[in-house]
């Protein structure tokens, strides 16, 4: 029954997680407060995939917590390609942040919408760079292998580059500071410009669980996951998922954001051109 | 067989929390009509959007069948040695050239 | 138990206000959202409170109107018009509304009608022109117009962002079409409301490009009179953006703004700076104009 004391840690890990990464924003009260809202309904909206986009978001980040190995050797999903999974499930986010801006059929959130999906995709490719080039020394796709290739030395260190190129990421996929153009002031809180009440607050803890998730496929990779000296495996998971959420708060909200077009080309120019280099070297070092 | 049942047990579990914890959406006229600070809108929002990165895109198309090819060279890639690295880095040498002429284009600005 | 922990931690959540800002009074309203214990909504979904400052002219009473009943109930209304109630005052009066919303509770202003009729030749009010015709669920389809780089015809999505947009200067209805989320044409059909100088305040302007760039901390930050404290705020604006005769661009003036200049701007156009600008470098080239100049830019064209 291993698989269900696994299911019970990546649930128990997703919620008391959501409610650490909504503290360290310090929202906890305001979060609590908006749940006694009205949820307003606008007109003509798409209802379906406006009751459905919290879901799989949170669906999403469950999945992604799924593969991160628990203790070294066990993980709930314990697939030879873990880092794939990991990799639709990215992808997938950018579906369900885009239903979010479009079923309100407002202007502001459809713009929001679109913004994301134009800077999501090409957020893409760099997060699989760099997770492939964690895949080199390990030999294979499956966290569990790469948690494995850590006991010498972990990822961070043999290569630099691949944790700051993962901040952008993560930092895409829960809408956070300088990549928040699904939820940016200049429209009026974007994809959330419309919703009001409950779904509102859905929708912030759907993101922090989906930064919980991040944080800890960025602690497996790159920090050695569940290995560590004298604490047990989870702990060691938990204690550096929660340093890099730390971490990742503090930039989402010292960061500046820049225009969606500038940012399109710093992206194109000079991150992705960042992550060859990143994958050289990483091939380099591995053979 | 067993992600799958994982994957829609996550999926349907994340249903009913979403469900049990907001309210059904209801308002009237005046509420539902879009935010625009006061204004008035004309039309739906629902339109043919101008996507305008869309040139954008066909070059993302490219990159991502070259991350498919990346998945199993991953796995083969230190029992290959360096004739690996040297083809994979032909490969994405191709395609950084289209990254720079869609730079010189100006895919990558929004106008 | 969990109903009770909710509550109690409800009450100490900040009150959230959306404030509809008049004449003269944008400088006080924006000091005192910086308070802790209340924070600005950017959009009326998210806020319980409706502040209305200063007197408003009759033609925004039906803008006024719409935004109130935007809110989620249960809402407020609070009129700020006195100027000897100090920012401590209103402070504790919304404070005391946030806490008793289920009592006050107001009700909607206009009436509960769609906005037009549901005619037409289809049983969802669709049909007419084409396919696209008639007015589904209330309101017609936008249709297609030529864009302005390459003749492509895609849809042109026109709206009157009003009177109260906290993006905009309080006060200023643009009506602008929409390509995308590029503007292809812009006219300003009510003039930002006239404030007194002390909004010109660098610490204020420096504020408002902040919280464009998404740094509402440092934003609040420097409202107060410290230093913001944000990183890359600088670069995050494009070079070459909101080129203005005399007064540089959009970087250089919140440069200025952040040293603590006030950079002199002199005349220019407005409806023509901003026609071919996506919508995020519109608000940010809006936001770095001094709003008695973007006052005096809208002012100009009395044939407009």
């Amino acid at each position: 029954m291993t698989a269900v004391l696994l299911a019970l840690a990546v649930l128990a890990t997703l919620m008391l997680g959501a409610v650490l990464a909504v503290a360290m924003d310090r929202r906890i009260a305001q979060l609590a407060a908006g749940l006694a809202r009205q949820r307003i309904e606008t007109e003509a909206p798409d209802r379906l995939n406006r009751n459905l986009a919290p879901v799989w978001y949170f669906a999403l980040a469950a999945a992604g917590l799924s593969v991160v190995p628990f203790a070294p050797g066990l993980a709930l999903l314990d697939s030879p390609v873990g880092i794939v999974i990991w990799g639709a499930c990215e992808a997938l986010t950018i579906v369900a942040v885009f239903l979010h801006g479009w079923s309100p059929n407002a202007p502001f959130p459809l713009i929001g919408a679109y913004r994301y999906v134009a800077i999501g995709l090409p957020v893409m490719l760099p997060s699989m760079f760099v997770l492939i080039a964690a895949a080199l020394p390990a030999q294979s796709l499956s966290l569990l292998a790469i948690v494995e290739s850590q006991r010498e030395m972990w990822n961070v260190t043999r290569q630099p580059l691949g944790l700051p190129l993962f901040t952008i990421v993560v930092l895409t996929l829960t809408l956070r500071g300088p990549m928040d153009f699904a939820d940016a002031a200049d429209i009026a809180t974007g994809t959330s410009a419309e919703e009001s009440g409950a779904a509102r607050v859905v929708w912030e803890v759907a993101r922090a669980a989906m930064l919980v998730s991040a944080s800890a496929i960025a602690a497996t990779v790159f920090l050695g996951g569940p290995l560590g000296p004298v604490l047990p495996g989870p702990a060691w998971l938990w204690i550096k998922t929660a340093a890099l959420m730390a971490i990742f708060t503090w930039l989402g909200h010292r960061v500046a954001r820049t225009t969606p077009s500038r940012m399109l080309t710093i992206l194109w120019v000079i991150l992705l051109p960042l992550s060859f280099v990143h994958l050289a070297i990483a091939g380099v070092i591995a053979l | 067989m067993q992600t799958l049942i994982i994957l829609l047990g996550w999926t349907v579990l994340a249903w009913l929390v979403v469900r049990a914890s907001q309210p059904p959406a209801d308002a009237t006229a005046p509420q539902s009509a879009p935010f625009l600070g006061g204004g008035t809108a004309g039309t739906h929002a629902w339109q043919r959007y101008h996507f305008r990165p869309y040139t954008m895109t066909l070059l993302f198309i490219a990159f991502e069948m070259e991350m498919m090819f990346m998945y199993p060279w991953a796995v083969v890639f230190v029992s290959e040695g360096i004739v690996a690295l040297a083809e994979m880095g032909m490969f994405l040498a191709i395609l950084s050239v289209g990254i720079l002429y869609g730079w010189r284009e100006g895919v990558f600005r929004w106008q | 138990m969990a109903v009770s922990l909710l509550s109690c931690l409800a009450s100490r959540a900040p009150a959230p206000v959306f404030a509809a800002i008049g004449p003269g009074w944008q400088a006080a309203v924006e000091r005192l959202l910086a308070r802790t214990g209340l924070r600005g909504a950017l959009t009326p979904r998210d806020a319980g409170i409706l502040l209305v400052a200063g007197e408003m002219p009759d033609n925004t009473a039906e803008a006024l109107n719409r935004v109130h009943d935007q809110l989620p109930r249960p809402r407020a209304i609070l009129r700020w018009t006195r100027s000897h109630e100090t920012v401590d005052d209103i402070a504790a009066r919304i404070g005391a509304s946030w806490r008793n919303l289920g009592a006050i509770d107001e009700q909607d202003l206009l009436p509960d009608q769609p906005p037009n009729e549901w005619k037409c030749v289809g049983p969802h009010g669709q049909g007419g022109k084409g396919m696209m015709g008639g007015t589904p669920y209330g309101r017609p389809m936008a249709m297609t117009g030529e864009d302005i780089r390459d003749g492509l015809q895609l849809d042109r999505y026109t709206a009157r962002i009003g009177p109260f947009a906290p993006m905009l200067p309080p006060g200023l209805v643009l009506e602008v079409t929409l390509q995308g989320d590029v503007i292809v044409a812009a006219t300003v059909q009510h003039q930002p409301f006239a404030q007194p100088a002390d909004v010109d305040a660098p610490e204020l302007c420096a504020a408002r490009m902040l919280r464009l760039l998404g740094l509402g901390g440092p934003a609040r930050r420097a409202v107060r009179g410290g230093r913001p404290g944000g990183l890359w705020v600088r670069g995050a604006v494009p070079r070459g953006l909101g080129m203005i005769e005399g007064a540089g661009d959009a970087r250089d003036r919140l440069a200025a703004f952040l040293r603590g200049d006030s950079p002199v701007v002199a005349a220019f156009d407005l409806p023509g700076l901003l026609p071919g600008l996506e919508w995020s470098e519109a608000m940010l080239v809006l936001a770095s104009v001094p709003p008695s100049a973007v006052l005096r830019a809208a002012s100009l064209p009395e044939d407009a």
